[in-house]
Parts: structure tokens; C-alpha cells; sequence
């Protein structure tokens, strides 16, 4: 819970992850450049006193997480986003089955999304059926630049693609988060040209397409077409950190998603362990739109947008009731260990 | 640079190409500044700005006639369609040059540096190169410069605005309309209020860059716009402002094929598509072209801190640029 302005604001981190880039764990050239890039991102933003060394950065321990996100990251809940890169890593860089050890521990934290690859075929559509069945996903996270043997990536308006869409309707996996956003070494860059959404957006309508990082370096693309579909939400996860370290930018950004998208179409999110909750909620609760950018824009980012935009809007899409959760929360084990339990938040 | 005209793009330029002008040998060799001047005259398509402002630049060496350029981008990983844009470019400029008979490019730590600095000094097209990537260079090259000609049309058309013309009159302004009152490589006329309108705050962007106008010699620098007019109500009232977003988007358009030259009459300014904008349609199509502004800039800003993270610094860090007017 962050307190802000005397009031409690909900926080769902709509994007974490619980990786492991551990040296053992890499067999593919491929998954060390893939973490010393998501590196790079980590130190290029992350205020100085906060940076990890890249070994704490490899691999992180549950205990760690949870205290990093909940403990003192003012996060009530999250989401996980799994990641598989099964090309360059033995065991998958950040897994459904990875992450379900943290979901089964505290289930009133986490959700568990689930991920496909409709290059798998009939097999990934039986491990998609699997995940429903065996986690209850409600969510999918999609890596359309991700190796698959002699392929560089696939998109979300393939045949292949609509066949496992489809099979999300039916099994009611409503909730679509394809990463468009900047390029992650070495995946290919046009896999994240965010074009694909428009049409698998118009063909679903019964789903919901978060794209996540806001299709960054591609804002425009994807505010026209999240402008046009009703379906199309935006994850902030990659644009947030501009609200630390340049929040002129990160106004025009958030000015913008206001703009064509509106107030009740974008999430937050972290992408931990990229950067930690913390400072970012921080940065993002106390930004203010320039009193010029909201007359540019004619939006505005006040207390009611920012509840929306840190979690009503991802309790809307994953049916989370609020009032309940809070009351949940209140005496779970989390709120025990770090104090949270009367909604005085770690804010203080 | 990217996008430019497409008929320098075409013909390789070669040592022979000079020969038109002069002999490389005799001329005089190029100073480190002139080769900088043609380097800035190339951007990075993605940003659209220039490498020399984005710190880029690692290394020039000039020995004549020949010259060779070394360039470092952000990271090791972007995209090698980018780098080998920029790389062609650089290339074809230095040989511009008087006193050049060749040029070297040298990408450095790049994951592809080898493929992209073998097959550009060599003149092979990229998808030889690379038979693997989807979609030809040019056509992603075409893609990014629809995107910066929209970015340009955003600064351009504010710079009009503030100096007072209307929607209406800014949808029908054609090239053959304005009245660039400078060279482009002269400081600017202390003129623009003859009209009865006040310079726009812009200028003031102008005259920062007027202590760098003379650092180039005889490269044109198109940021020092000097001043342009533009005449309405029947060519009775003349509206002046500072010329360089104009003539910075007449260079995209230009390049683009939407305008050509001068004494064009066609309008100036078009919708995303490339068609003439419908006075109603003028805010909507302002608000995607400023969407297309704030996405160049905010990418610039990802890059930035990229760099800073893999070099210790940031180059030149997009919003300490002049904010646009």
C-alpha cells in the first residue's frame, strides 16, 4: 500500500519476474548477452545507491523478492510474466514452473501468468491446457522475438498464433501481455514492431492485449492502434524509470497514453528485478503533469488516474475484488513479517 | 544522411564520382571540421539526430585523400539495419567531400561490427549481408523518415503557430510561399518584426546557435536557419519567424518526395499518408505528428541512458537539446 496524500492507493505490480541467469544455467551465448543487456538497463537507470552487482542480479533468492516487492516496495500484489528463452538457458530464464514456487507460497500475492509459443504446435497447445489447468492462469505473457530453433521470432497475427488465441478464448485465458519494447539483446527487432497487435486485437475482441512497455521505441504505432481498439491496454513497465530521471520526458510519455488510450487503459508495472518497486512507485506517485503538458494534453494525472493506473485497472482485468483483497492482506504473512498490517504502509 | 536524396543514395559514391569537381589529389585536403560537418549531416534514423550531437563520433583520421571515421552507438545490439544505415551514410558524405577519394567506416563494438564495416566499405548491399533480416534496409529506412518528417512537421508547424499564421493558412502554405531571408550557412538577419509580428521564441534557439556558425568551413549546417517569411492575405501581410525547423522539414520532405525545390505550389504540409491536410483534420493530424515528435525523443532518451550505462556518459542526452518550439 502507498500512502500518498494522507490516502492508501492499492498497488498491483502489473510485471515481475523471478529469474535465473545463473552461470549453470546458461547454455547459449545468446542467454549471457540476454542478462547482461537487461543489466544495462538496470545500472543506465537505477539510482546509483540501489544498483545490484551483476552476480545478486543473475539469480535472487525468494526471500529477496519478497521483501524487495512487498516488504519495502509498497506492492500489495503482482504478476508474473513468465520468460522462457529455452534456447539459451537449461532450465528457462524465468518459468511458469519458476515462479509457481513463489505462487503457491503466498497465493494472495501473486498472480501466475502462463506463456505459449504457437511454434510448439499441437504440444504447446496441450502445455497451454496445462497451465489452466494446473495454475488456473488467467494471462499469458508473449515473446514474439524469442528463439525457436531456426526461427527469430513469430507474430501475434499468424494463423498459428490465432490458433492458440483461440484456445485462450475457449479455456478463458483473457488477459494478453506481448512484449513490444526495445530491443533485448540478441533478439531480433522487428519481432517487436507492434503492428500485429491491431489485427489479433480486432479478431478478439473478448480478450484483452496489455502491451507491455507501451511498444517503446514504437509509442507511436501503438498509441494509434490502442486509440482504435477498445482491447488495447498499456503496460508501463521500461517508461516508468523516465519519471525518476526525466520526468519532463516521462510527462510527455504519460501525456500521450493519456491522451489516446486514457486513464482506465494503463498499468504499472516494475519489470523486477529489473528495477525495484520502490524508488519507481515513489517516482511515479509524486509526478505531476507541467501545468503547460496539461493543457497541451488536456488530461489529468490526479489521484483517482494514478489508483487506476497502480491497480484498479489490473484488478478489472484479473476480477480482483479490492475490498476483499485488502482485508486478506491485512493479516497474511507478508503484512506480518514486515509490519504492513494496518495499512500504514513501508511509506512512512 | 538517411533519407536523403535518393539519387545520391543509389549511385555509390565511388572515387571516380569526384572527378566532376576535382581531382582528389589536387584538392585541398579536408580539415577535421569539414569531415565533422558532413558527419553531422547524418542521423540516426531512429532519433533523427544527428551522430556527431549524439557523441557517436569515436575517431577521425585524415589522410589524404583518403579518410577513415570510427562510430560507436549505445549498445552493442542495435538494431544492425540502424547501424548500417548510419554507416552508409557517413561514408557517402566524407566522399563528398573535396580532397576525398575514399572513405573508411569503422563500427565499433557492435555485435555485427564485422559484417556491417566489411560489407559497407565494400559497397554491398545489405541483403547480401544479411540474408536473414526481414524486409530491405529501404524500406525501413523509408518507414523511419515518414516517422521524422512527421516529427519535423510537429516543430515546424508550432514554430508557425507561434508566429501567428492560422490552421487554415498553414494547411494551404506551399515551398513556393517562403522566403528564406538568410543563407543557411550565414548567421541570422536581425530582422522579423517588419511584418508587425514578434519573433517567436525560437530564436532565441537560434541565436545559441549562431556562435557555432562559423566552426564548419563551408558545410552547410542546416540548425543555423537564419530567418524566413511567409506572406498571406493576398501576399499583403508577411509573417516572419526563424527558419531552421522549416527548413529542417523541407529537407525531409524533400527527400521523401512530397515537395520538390522551391517554386513548388503543392502544400507543404501533409497527413501521415503524405496527402494534403483538410483544414478540419489539421488537429488531429497535429496530434499524431506530436506523437511522432515524442516518440523520437523519448526513444533518445532510452538510448541515452544506455550509453551513459556502457560508456560512463551520455552523449548528448536528447531533452538537453533545445526543447522545440
Amino acid at each position: 500500500m502507498y500512502r500518498h496524500e494522507g490516502e492508501d492507493v492499492f498497488v498491483i505490480d502489473s510485471h515481475v519476474h523471478f529469474w535465473d541467469a545463473s552461470e549453470e544455467n546458461i547454455t547459449h551465448d545468446g542467454g549471457e548477452q540476454f542478462i547482461q543487456c537487461f543489466y544495462d538497463y538496470h545500472t543506465g537507470f537505477t539510482p546509483e545507491d540501489r544498483q545490484w552487482t551483476l552476480e545478486e542480479y543473475r539469480k535472487y533468492s525468494p526471500e529477496r523478492m519478497v521483501r524487495d516487492v512487498f516488504g519495502k516496495g509498497y506492492v500489495d500484489m503482482a504478476i508474473f510474466q513468465p520468460t522462457y528463452l529455452s534456447d539459451f538457458y537449461a532450465d528457462g530464464f524465468n518459468t511458469v514452473e519458476r515462479n509457481a514456487e513463489l505462487a503457491e507460497e503466498y497465493p494472495e500475492r501473486f498472480v501466475l501468468n502462463g506463456r505459449f509459443d504457437p511454434r510448439d504446435g499441437e504440444a504447446g497447445l496441450r502445455e497451454l491446457e496445462r497451465q489452466k489447468e494446473e495454475y488456473d492462469i488467467d494471462g499469458v505473457k508473449l515473446y514474439t522475438a524469442e528463439w525457436n530453433g531456426d526461427s527469430k521470432g513469430w507474430r501475434l497475427d499468424s494463423e498459428e498464433c490465432f490458433e492458440y488465441l483461440e484456445k485462450c478464448r475457449e479455456l478463458g485465458i483473457t488477459n494478453i501481455h506481448p512484449h513490444k519494447g526495445p530491443t533485448i539483446r540478441p533478439l531480433n527487432r522487428d519481432a517487436f514492431d507492434v503492428s500485429d497487435v491491431d489485427d489479433a486485437a480486432t479478431s478478439f475482441p473478448e480478450l484483452n492485449f496489455v502491451v507491455e512497455h507501451v511498444g517503446l521505441p514504437r509509442l507511436d504505432d501503438f498509441c494509434w492502434i490502442a486509440a482504435q481498439e477498445p482491447n488495447v491496454y498499456g503496460g508501463l513497465a521500461v517508461a516508468a524509470p523516465f519519471a525518476a530521471v526525466r520526468p519532463r520526458k516521462f510527462g510527455e510519455i504519460l501525456g500521450e497514453l493519456l491522451f489516446w488510450l486514457g486513464e482506465d487503459r494503463i498499468l504499472f508495472g516494475s519489470d523486477y528485478a529489473i528495477w525495484e518497486p520502490e524508488w519507481l512507485i515513489e517516482a511515479v506517485m509524486e509526478f505531476e503533469l507541467a501545468p503547460d503538458q496539461r493543457d497541451e494534453y488536456g488530461v489529468e494525472f490526479d489521484l483517482d488516474a494514478k489508483r487506476k493506473i497502480m491497480g484498479e485497472n489490473a484488478a478489472d482485468l484479473y476480477d480482483i475484488d479490492l475490498d476483499e483483497k485488502k482485508q486478506e492482506l491485512r493479516d497474511d504473512s507478508v503484512s506480518a513479517e514486515f509490519g504492513l498490517g494496518d495499512g500504514e504502509a513501508a511509506a512512512d | 544522411m538517411a533519407g536523403s536524396n535518393p539519387a545520391d543514395a543509389g549511385g555509390d559514391a565511388t572515387p571516380a564520382d569526384a572527378d566532376e569537381t576535382a581531382t582528389p589529389a589536387d584538392a585541398a585536403p579536408p580539415t577535421r571540421e569539414a569531415v565533422l560537418g558532413r558527419l553531422d549531416r547524418v542521423t540516426d534514423p531512429e532519433l533523427d539526430r544527428s551522430l556527431v550531437e549524439l557523441g557517436y563520433v569515436d575517431e577521425i583520421e585524415i589522410d589524404p585523400p583518403r579518410v577513415s571515421v570510427a562510430f560507436r552507438l549505445p549498445t552493442a545490439w542495435c538494431s544492425p539495419a540502424f547501424a548500417w544505415m548510419m554507416a552508409t551514410d557517413a561514408r557517402e558524405e566524407i566522399e563528398a567531400l573535396d580532397g576525398v577519394a575514399s572513405a573508411t567506416v569503422e563500427l565499433r563494438d557492435h555485435v555485427h561490427e564485422t559484417e556491417i564495416n566489411d560489407g559497407v566499405n565494400r559497397g554491398l548491399p545489405f541483403e547480401e549481408v544479411f540474408p536473414d533480416a526481414d524486409g530491405g534496409v529501404e524500406a525501413v529506412r523509408r518507414e523511419l523518415d515518414e516517422k521524422a518528417r512527421l516529427a519535423r512537421q510537429y516543430r515546424a508547424v508550432s514554430t508557425l503557430l507561434e508566429a501567428g499564421l492560422s490552421p487554415e493558412q498553414i494547411v494551404r502554405l506551399a515551398p513556393a510561399d517562403v522566403e528564406f531571408d538568410g543563407a543557411p550557412d550565414s548567421p541570422p538577419p536581425i530582422t522579423g518584426d517588419e511584418a508587425g509580428v514578434g519573433r517567436d521564441d525560437g530564436a532565441s534557439t537560434e541565436r545559441d546557435g549562431e556562435t557555432e556558425a562559423g566552426r564548419d568551413d563551408g558545410t552547410t549546417d542546416d540548425r543555423d536557419g537564419g530567418t524566413a517569411t511567409v506572406y498571406v492575405r493576398g501576399g499583403t501581410v508577411g509573417v516572419a519567424f526563424s527558419a531552421s525547423s522549416i527548413r529542417e522539414y523541407l529537407e525531409k520532405a524533400e527527400a521523401l518526395g512530397l515537395v520538390s525545390g522551391a517554386d513548388d505550389d503543392r502544400p507543404l504540409f501533409r497527413t501521415p499518408d503524405g496527402n494534403p491536410i483538410p483544414a478540419d483534420e489539421f488537429d488531429m493530424v497535429r496530434r499524431r505528428a506530436r506523437l511522432a515528435h515524442v516518440n523520437m525523443d523519448g526513444q533518445g532518451g532510452v538510448c541515452a541512458y544506455l550509453h551513459e550505462a556502457r560508456y560512463g556518459d551520455r552523449g548528448v542526452d536528447a531533452s538537453n537539446a533545445p526543447e522545440s518550439a
